[in-house]
């Protein structure tokens, strides 16, 4: 079934948070910090006010007069005295043009102190992971949990594998920046943004800003392309704050350079596995994690806690001690990104994996299988893991590498790469149904962002729910101030989360109907000619018949909600720091086929093959779209895209030349191949598939480079320097 | 920063406008895909831009055995012509590694030249190719050889109030360029090799991109290639000693080492692949 | 300065439009004359997202000003079904689902339509390809791309 935004979208006809207009609009532009760590002494807004065009012109200082009790204490708009990063937004303007509003923030002087940038975490912690103090001020996580005598495993041990593993910056590249237009009016704050999470924007900006939830709308726009740099308030409390000062509507949106410079993205680790093995099965294993945070404040870091247990699974490992850092540094905050941080720990994990393998002498994939979670297993923190096709993908896997063994040219590297994923089917989320005599609309707060989940696969759900055709069905994205509540377009959890919504909006529906109607049993809807009618047994009643007159417009109207469970961790494991549950367990096998050139180092992907645990497939053409741009964007985390900070905390690389991600020449063909019947908490058993696809690329191309060259490169991504110099060309 | 744009028609009212400061500091323009981003960054500082794009130097034709190109030419019609495509076979690779499709529908050689970016994939063919520039001025014209004209990277030859009016490229059957990039496609080139054997005299052409001070021949190389058909042992000593001759830089795309680890990899596979081209024909 | 120009904007002669000298077309066809069809996207013609026609030419909009191309054809994402050679790319990708997001969509259609005037119909896949490398999709991973090219290229005319 074609999505139902094709048609908008391939005529241009789709309005995005960049292409909002309205008459009398001010453009808005943010002065950045020009040093990435230094005390504010003061910033000077008389020159840009004085600028051709300006209307208004924010700084610290002026917070207090704008806002209620001047804003957010804790978490200001504007920094008060100290720079955390570069580029960090100290004030803001409003002016009748954009090229206005650029030129004044340019005049804005900002007197800072200009102090040592803390960048490189290695730098500072040369000696890690055997000296760094859990009360290190550059501290803002740790996390501990262990079980089982990790010490008897390492000295009763065949041998241990040892090895460190290092991971670069990567950036979301949305193709749209990030873009909003605020208006404040009769103590009303609204925002129209392009956003993954309109109540999430709401909740977020309403805390920095100090104003009550209730007094913002946050609406929605098209979203051109989220990978969880639109998860959470960005511009919209800067541009609200320029509405309010200015009393007119203000669009704020970023240059692609601003994207890169202040975008909240993936930041560098080392990540340092020591496994230990007896009898060809592992006994245990040490894990170390340093994570950069960037800018994150104490309690705001998110990735260490969740990302670190992927360092472990999906692998029975009787006894492990894990230890994670998260260390802050003058670079913008980490943020989500597709997975956060997972395709970097699975590079590790699985790396470490199949070195270990090969020095073991055991085919890599039947290694894995030795090792891998099934159904009833437990996780490392005592979770149990319920329906998980990863044992399945591995078989197939094995015969798809059997298969290009046969048929691939001599000297075809081929790889194997596991990764887990937990949908987050615990952030809750609320649906209305209207029924009218004709269509099933489907009200809810979510905008497309791209991967169908909205359009495509809410539909698809009450499709199979009701036995409904498609184009009965219709989703519309309301505001915050009518839909009901949703968590937002993350975690892979719209379909799994937001769907089950749908479904108990839909039961009461049925039931309603049914009453009225007066069957017995559960009826169903059903097409006849242009009308829908109820049907049960050989009962058919047209809906126009058993709507009350006051549904006529409307329709009648049910609300649904969906709450998932989060997980539970054994506490006792978990010895310090806040580690998160996993709720749904997913699987993704991927095979990756490549030539190496072995006097330059560049990697060439011939082939790749994805076999993708999903519980049940409700859309085949979605399924595919996900896998394969999954794939795309992890082959960029594999390759080519990385993050260059320099010493200073300048980005040295924010363009789109220079940080490079996939052409449409790179890419290689990708068998695209569902495994059905290991249910998930979703609809009909279907699991989230947003994220999954990324995660396990990486691993599989370093494990194809190690495969076709016997050398094993241990840092992301696999440029052909770093190859060239894992191949000790230089 | 803002700025003025003026649209000569005559090549005379381009010099005058380039030669009269008033309204301030000017800059010629010809596809803009470089220079337009450093206007836009202040990396430049004209508030006057003359475009050339009206001027008759959108041309290219044959004198004899050699191809003159108009320096408003589009990259993109060097590429699709066919007799460029076969007399000229290492200027389609260079002219074909720049950019995109769209983008080589307004960049241009003159442009290309006279910017001299230092990872520029056409100044080493050009060089290779031993190409002239004719300059053209108030006073009237100059023909300056390719490797005198680029100076360092950023810098060259053209005097305050000269344009360059066309390249003019002796026909090279026997040519080829090649690169290494981070991404195949759409990326800048960390080292670029460009050859062409020339029959009088005799002998090859090597040059190299990517390096300090500016794209450059190699005649420690060249040297070394005495042949039509060198053997293995000979490109490989010309490959070896343009590694050692060049000075390279560690930079954001490449380490120094690495650019000198390719050099050789490179020029075996320029001479390669310019005979191929040719076997094959 | 400004000053003023006019556009053949979809077959369309527009009235002569004040544009400033150092106006780029994407700015003139998205804020003078509402054609948001275009997408702004990288501003450096590294993505493509921006690709119009200009006299039938895949022309960067970001990298192009208003003024050196006062009096041209131009063709954007509005106008490319008028084509029936826009008309069956559009459809190729909206049959495949050729577009997740949507951001990078118009100046993908574009970008195909005029690659393929440009090459004719003997354009190889490979060539086609290469004629699109300058278009980024973060969302499909491009296959899906690659089966609405061949489908406009081996489907009925």
């Amino acid at each position: 079934m074609t999505r139902s935004d094709a048609a908008l979208k391939s005529r241009g006809g789709a309005v995005y948070g960049l292409d909002l207009e309205t008459d009398g609009m001010l453009f808005g532009a943010l002065v950045p910090a020009p040093v990435a760590s230094g005390v504010l002494r003061s910033v000077d807004l008389t020159a840009a006010r004085r600028a051709p065009g300006v209307v208004v012109a924010v700084g610290p200082d002026e917070l207090a007069a704008l806002l209620p009790n001047g804003g957010n204490a804790e978490r200001p708009v504007f920094p008060k005295s100290r720079i955390l990063y570069r580029h960090q937004p100290v004030a803001a303007v409003a002016a009748t043009s954009l090229a206005e509003a650029r030129a004044a923030a340019r005049l804005v002087r900002v007197d800072v102190t200009n102090e040592p940038a803390f960048i490189d975490i290695e730098d500072r912690y040369p000696e890690w992971p055997s000296k760094l103090a859990s009360n290190d001020p550059h501290v803002v996580a740790h996390v501990v949990a262990r079980h089982g005598d990790l010490a008897a495993a390492f000295r009763t041990a065949d041998l241990v594998h040892s090895e460190t593993y290092r991971t670069s910056g990567i950036a979301h590249v949305a193709l749209e920046p990030h873009a909003c237009l605020a208006v404040v009016a009769d103590g009303t704050w609204k925002v129209t943004t392009s956003t993954q999470t309109p109540f999430g924007v709401r909740e977020d900006a309403a805390e920095i800003l100090g104003i009550p939830q209730e007094s913002l709308v946050v609406e929605g726009t098209w979203v051109g392309g989220g990978f969880g740099s639109k998860g959470a308030a960005f511009l919209e409390p800067y541009a609200l704050l320029l509405a309010a000062a200015s009393g007119r509507p203000v669009r704020l949106a970023f240059g692609y350079r601003e994207e890169f410079l202040t975008g909240r993205s993936t930041l560098p680790s080392v990540i340092r596995l020591d496994t230990s093995v007896k009898n060809g099965t592992i006994t245990g294993r040490r894990v170390r994690l340093l994570l950069d945070s960037g800018a994150s404040l104490p309690g705001r870091d998110f990735a260490t806690g969740y990302s670190i247990g992927f360092l472990l699974g999906p692998y029975k490992i009787p006894a492990f001690e894990m230890e994670g850092y998260a260390i802050r540094t003058n670079k913008p905050p980490f943020g989500p990104h597709r997975a956060p941080f997972a395709p970097q720990c699975v590079f590790a994990i699985d790396s470490h994996m199949d070195g270990l393998s090969r020095r073991l002498g055991v085919d890599p994939v039947e290694f894995r299988l030795r090792h891998v979670w099934r159904e009833g297993d437990r996780t490392a923190l005592y979770q149990p893991v319920g329906p998980f096709g990863a044992a399945a993908g591995l078989e197939r896997a094995h015969a798809k590498v059997a298969e290009w063994r046969r048929n691939l040219p001599a000297g075809t590297g081929i790889g194997v790469g596991i990764g887990f994923w937990s949908t987050s089917t615990g952030a809750g989320g609320e649906v209305r149904l209207h029924l009218t005599a004709n269509e099933l609309v489907i009200e809810q707060a979510e905008h497309e962002i791209g991967s169908g989940s909205v359009v495509r696969g809410l539909v698809a759900v009450a499709e199979r729910y009701f036995g409904l055709p498609t184009d009965r069905i219709r989703v519309v994205s309301t505001s915050t101030a009518t839909a009901p509540f949703d968590s937002g377009v993350f975690g892979s959890r719209t379909v799994a989360a937001l769907g089950r919504a749908v479904e108990a909006a839909g039961a009461k529906l049925l039931e309603t109907l049914g009453a009225r109607a007066s069957m017995v049993g559960t009826p169903r809807l059903d097409v006849d000619g242009r009308r829908l009618v109820l049907v049960s047994g050989r009962t058919k009643t047209p809906v126009a018949e058993l709507l009350k007159p006051k549904e006529r417009e409307g329709g009648l109207v049910t609300e649904g909600r969906h709450y998932g469970r989060s997980g539970a961790i054994d506490a006792t494991r978990a010895v310090e720091g806040t580690f998160y549950p996993y709720t749904d367990f997913t699987a993704s096998v991927h095979v990756a086929a490549v030539s190496v050139d072995r006097e330059t180092g560049s990697v060439k992907v011939l082939r790749y093959a994805a076999f993708q645990d999903i519980g049940t497939v409700l859309d085949a053409g979605m399924f595919r779209g996900q896998v394969e741009g999954g794939v795309a964007m992890g082959l960029g985390t594999a390759l080519t895209e990385e993050t260059l900070w320099g010493p200073d905390g300048r980005l040295g690389n924010p363009g789109l030349l220079d940080y490079r991600i996939p052409t449409i020449a790179e890419m290689p063909p990708v068998e695209v191949v569902a495994i059905e019947g290991f249910l998930g908490a979703g609809p009909f058993g279907a699991k989230g598939l947003g994220e999954p696809p990324i995660i396990p690329v990486p691993a599989a191309v370093a494990n194809a480079v190690a495969d076709a060259t016997g050398a094993r490169v241990v840092e992301l991504p696999l440029t052909p320097e770093r190859v060239a110099r894992a191949l000790k060309l230089l | 920063m803002p700025f003025t744009l003026e649209q000569p028609k005559t090549v005379r009212e381009a010099l005058q406008r380039l030669a009269d400061p008033t309204g301030g500091p000017s800059v010629p323009i010809a596809g803009g895909t470089d220079l337009l981003l450093d206007l836009d960054e202040g990396r430049v500082a004209s508030t006057r831009v003359v475009s050339l794009r009206r001027l008759p130097w959108n041309t290219m034709r044959w004198e004899s055995d050699r191809l003159v190109v108009g320096s408003t030419l589009p990259l993109a019609r060097l590429g699709t012509d066919p007799a460029v495509r076969r007399r000229l076979p290492g200027l389609v690779d260079a002219v074909d590694a720049v950019g995109s499709l769209a983008l080589r529908h307004r960049a241009t050689l003159g442009g290309n030249l006279g910017r001299a970016a230092p990872a520029s994939d056409v100044v080493p063919v050009l060089l290779a190719l031993g190409a002239t520039v004719r300059l053209v001025a108030l006073s009237g014209h100059r023909d300056v050889p390719v490797g005198q004209f680029v100076r360092a990277s950023r810098q060259t030859d053209l005097a305050p109030g000269e344009l360059i009016e066309s390249i003019s490229v002796p026909a090279a059957p026997v040519s080829s360029y090649v690169w290494q990039r981070v991404r195949p496609a759409n990326d800048v080139s960390q080292v670029g090799v460009a050859v062409a054997r020339s029959d009088s005299p005799s002998g090859w052409h090597v040059a190299l991109g990517g390096v300090l001070p500016a794209p450059m021949r190699v005649v420690e190389a060249e040297a070394m290639l005495t042949q039509p058909n060198p053997s293995e042992a000979e490109v490989e000593v010309a490959a070896q000693a343009a590694a050692r001759r060049a000075s390279f830089v560690t930079d954001k795309r490449a380490t120094e080492s690495y650019r000198r680890r390719l050099v050789s990899t490179l020029v075996r596979r320029a001479i390669a692949r310019a005979l191929r081209d040719e076997a094959s024909r | 300065m400004t000053g003023k120009l006019s556009l053949v904007v979809n077959g369309a002669k527009g009235r002569s439009i004040s544009v400033p000298d150092d106006e780029r077309l994407l700015d003139t066809l998205r804020w003078r004359l509402g054609l948001k069809g275009t997408k702004e996207g990288c501003r450096t013609g590294d993505c493509g997202a921006c690709t119009v026609l200009v006299d039938g030419e895949t022309t960067l909009s970001c990298l192009t000003l208003s003024h050196e191309v006062d009096g041209a054809k131009v063709t954007t994402i509005e106008g490319i079904a008028e084509d029936p050679e826009g008309r069956r790319v559009q459809a190729a990708f909206e049959a495949e689902e050729a577009l997740q997001c949507g951001y990078c969509t118009p100046g993908f259609i574009v970008a195909l339509t005029g690659v393929r005037r440009e090459l004719g119909s003997e354009a190889t896949s490979a060539a086609l390809v290469d004629g699109l490398q300058g278009n980024l999709c973060r969302c499909t991973g491009y296959l899906a791309i690659l089966r609405a090219v061949d489908r406009v290229r081996d489907g009925p005319p």
